[in-house]
């Protein structure tokens, strides 16, 4: 069933683009969101040449082999493409005009984005978000989950593959009127 | 009619799904990044303090641990924690950085302490350490002793308190003075003022740096980012007169 949904989504070039684009969008703010202050500095700055404000940023992405552990940098991939295809497959939807989408689907894709950002950064140095906003306790909650945060990123990719299987079954059925009783 | 209603309704929960979770984000994005120094009600200065300010950073001075020359036009201040596995990851990229720009003196890289108690309660003893040896050797020593300690230790609190007097001898030091030193806890409070400063300077992990420009312009760099990315940021603070 996930099968013949994502076949019949992917098989426009449209949407095999958007997911790509969706997935890299969401790839770059999970590596880059440490150092948003510092790009947005050099962004700014008039004394920094343009090539320099392009490679900044391009050679950060290279944070993924750097600053993240093996298993942060899995699931971060992970989450951004599965939240890709997740939102390639919503704009089927609405392509299509099919009213009926579920709205626990919707609710469990936010979920799992929102969750992934929570688990974004370094487990074992305290640069999660839940840190960086400054929550009271946060590190200390992260020192005591059994993957120091990594928690998030598992949740999100449950979450967001639950709301992928729950659009694909929306994309299979059939398109009938139900009748009301 | 109903059904249309709330076929619409189902229709626009997507897009609105999409803009609350893009402005959750965007959210996360600007209390983490903004600086809000300015006047603000009690109940949210831990918030605004955790915000943090680059021109809070102490300034550097010849008592800070420098590798290089304390005159370089570019100066890196690295805030640390000896158990943090990217630490010990950005240590070998900094010490890239030196062997690139530190023989032409373009680079200077200060070394601050930032252990992370909640994380690894060790790495605040091992910061002590360091300032041991420090006392007992000099701006040479101490980086002698840093540096093997970055090299041998597990991280995420792996290594055993026994091993820092151990270290202490193989970089040449008497063993029974540095374990008076480390007892005496007489640099516990300047590692405190250390992981104060940092946390006023907006560090929310380690390891977090602060390239400063000849022009005294800072840059805020967190995490183990790679090499090509430090190079950049350098170039980039070079080219600030």
């Amino acid at each position: 069933m996930l099968i013949q949904a994502l076949q019949k989504v992917y098989r426009k070039p449209a949407y095999i683009f958007l997911t790509l684009f969706v997935s890299a969008v969401m790839f770059a703010l999970a590596v880059l969101f440490p150092n948003l202050r510092l790009i947005t500095d050099v962004l700014a700055s008039t004394d920094v040449s343009l090539a320099s404000k392009i490679q900044l940023p391009i050679s950060l992405l290279g944070a993924i082999g750097t600053n993240f552990s093996a298993f942060a940098a899995g699931y971060t991939i992970l989450i951004a493409l599965l939240f890709g295809i997740y939102i390639g497959m919503v704009v089927y939807f609405l392509k299509r005009r099919i009213k009926d989408v579920g709205k626990s689907g919707v609710t469990t894709g936010f979920l799992g984005i929102m969750s992934g950002v929570l688990g974004v950064g370094c487990a074992a140095c305290g640069t999660f978000l839940l840190t960086s906003l400054g929550l009271v306790g946060a590190s200390g909650v992260l020192s005591v989950l059994p993957l120091k945060g990594g928690e998030f990123g598992i949740l999100s990719i449950v979450l967001v593959s639950v709301a992928i299987y729950m659009t694909a079954k929306k994309i299979q059925s059939p398109l009938t009127c139900k009748i009301e009783n | 009619m109903e059904a249309h209603t709330q076929n619409k309704t189902n229709t626009l929960a997507i897009p609105i799904a999409l803009v609350i979770a893009g402005v959750l984000i965007a959210s996360a994005i600007f209390f983490r990044d903004t600086d809000k120094s300015g006047a603000a009600a009690p109940a949210v200065d831990q918030q605004q303090q955790s915000a943090g300010n680059l021109e809070s950073m102490i300034p550097i001075t010849s008592e800070d641990h420098i590798r290089g020359d304390i005159n370089a036009p570019v100066k890196i201040v690295e805030y640390s924690d000896t158990e943090c596995p990217l630490c010990q990851r950005f240590h070998t990229t900094m010490q890239q950085v030196m062997k690139e720009y530190g023989k032409d003196n373009k680079v200077a890289w200060v070394y601050r302490h930032f252990p992370l108690d909640q994380l690894h309660p060790r790495a605040r003893k091992e910061a002590e350490a360091t300032e041991c040896a420090a006392e007992l050797g000099g701006n040479d020593k101490f980086w002698a002793y840093l540096d093997r300690l970055m090299e041998i230790s597990p991280a995420n609190n792996g290594l055993d308190p026994a091993e820092l007097p151990k270290i202490a001898e193989y970089v040449g030091f008497d063993k029974n003075k540095f374990n008076s030193c480390l007892s005496s806890g007489k640099f516990a409070q300047k590692v405190e003022t250390h992981v104060q400063n940092a946390q006023a300077t907006g560090a929310r992990g380690t390891p977090w740096s602060i390239v400063v420009a000849a022009n005294g312009k800072k840059y805020p760099l967190s995490g183990a980012q790679p090499y090509a990315s430090v190079k950049q940021l350098i170039d980039i603070a070079l080219q600030q007169k």
